[in-house]
């Protein structure tokens, strides 16, 4: 009787170690399983990523030196702006500082540096930021850049909407004095595609985090109305 | 039957239930913020970036990856595969993030977090709100901590290879 009873405590044992045993392996290459898993998926981001990354790209004519921004002006001190084109606050900031921006410029106290990044792609459902951007590389091309700016802040699309169409942004080119039939093949093609890429990636790797940043001869300006800026080019230029 | 006893037999009978509601919750965690970034790959990089923690060209790799991964570590948790592991990775990421956005604050960047794919930066004027996103942080890495000490969970793929009822609480 007694001895029965120990080899079924024995054979109860036995079963229970297995059965921990099988859970073990099980846990290893369940866990072996999800870490492969993240791991490939992080992969794979990377990899997408760097084929959507354009190689190589064209600076449109007009540009500064390293190819970030268009320049205007030729004063002594230098104004960066960084400005998206479906950004409201920029919009804003155009309506309020910039005849102050554009006097300056005509007074010879600066040189603006107008970077049209496209931070804001995730904010309309056609990358807006992006096509507006090459498309004011387009008009820079043929001599318009600022007109065709202003055009684009004066039309400027909601947050969330599809923005405006490329025929769209064709037509306002057109519009502020542009070759149709070339600017359109630009705004058709991409062709500054790459280069809206080129500007974005610099800004970022500027510390610029949101649009508008306005930087005088480097230095970030908090006071972005027309005193201050007139106040920070004043400061920046003695 | 004492009444310890009965509570004791209670709790087993809710925790499975709490911790399937940890487990989906996070999943719509993850799916929700790895699906909010992974449209637009470069403005994760910007916003890894705008914490000024690592090289641009790093940052830009982490940003990219790291959609992904959350998506992975969502699907992992709503179909319940490696359970525990998958909460470890998670509350680890988490407290990443938190370490991350603490380290914005004390060295008085203005960002946003770019949890849910802002793109790191904050509309003009507004201010950074660091504490509610590291408070909601915190909250994600108590559902995370549950699953970690209980993974195992009913209607997961860890229940069914186990081949067990799923209320059954075994600690692996």
């Amino acid at each position: 009787m007694s001895s029965r009873k120990g080899r079924k405590n024995a054979a109860q044992v036995v079963r229970a170690q297995i059965a921990r045993e099988k859970r073990r392996t099980r846990t290893i290459w369940t866990s072996v399983a999800a870490v492969a898993v993240l791991v490939i998926a992080g992969l794979i981001g990377w990899a997408v990523y760097s084929s959507q990354k354009s190689e190589t790209f064209t600076t449109p004519p007009g540009a500064n030196p390293p190819g970030t921004a268009i320049v205007l002006g030729q004063g002594p001190v230098t104004v960066d702006l960084y400005e998206d084109y479906l950004c409201p606050v920029c919009k804003q900031f155009q309506q309020t500082s910039g005849e102050t921006l554009n006097q300056l410029i005509s007074e010879g106290k600066i040189r603006v540096n107008f970077h049209p990044v496209a931070f804001l792609n995730r904010f309309s459902t056609t990358e807006y930021s992006t096509r507006s951007s090459a498309a004011a590389g387009c008009a820079a091309q043929g001599g318009k850049f600022k007109e065709f700016t202003d055009q684009l802040f004066a039309r400027q699309p909601a947050e969330g909407s599809a923005g405006l169409s490329d025929d769209e942004l064709i037509d306002i080119g057109a519009g502020v004095g542009l070759n149709r039939d070339d600017f359109g093949s630009c705004v058709n093609d991409g062709k500054y595609k790459g280069w809206t890429e080129h500007v974005t990636d610099d800004a970022s790797k500027s510390g610029v985090t949101g649009t508008p940043t306005i930087r005088v001869n480097g230095k970030d300006v908090a006071d972005r109305s027309p005193e201050g800026i007139r106040a920070a080019v004043e400061a920046a230029g003695k | 039957m004492t009444a310890s006893r009965t509570r004791a037999a209670r709790r087993p009978a809710v925790r499975p239930w709490l911790g399937i509601a940890a487990r989906l919750g996070l999943a719509a965690v993850w799916l929700l913020a790895g699906g909010a970034k992974v449209d637009d790959l470069a403005a994760s990089g910007r916003a890894v970036n705008a914490y000024q923690v690592m090289p641009y060209d790093l940052a830009t790799v982490i940003g990219a990856a790291l959609p992904f991964v959350e998506l992975a570590l969502g699907v992992l948790l709503l179909v319940g595969l490696a359970t525990r592991v998958v909460a470890g990775v998670s509350a680890a990421l988490l407290l990443v993030f938190v370490t991350g956005i603490a380290s914005a604050w004390s060295r008085g960047l203005a960002i946003d977090c770019g949890c849910f794919g802002s793109g790191g930066q904050l509309a003009a004027g507004q201010a950074p709100s660091y504490l509610p996103e590291i408070l909601r942080d915190l909250g994600f890495l108590v559902l995370a901590g549950f699953l970690l000490i209980w993974p195992r969970t009913p209607f997961s793929v860890d229940g069914w290879l186990a081949g067990e009822a799923p209320v059954e609480d075994v600690d692996e």
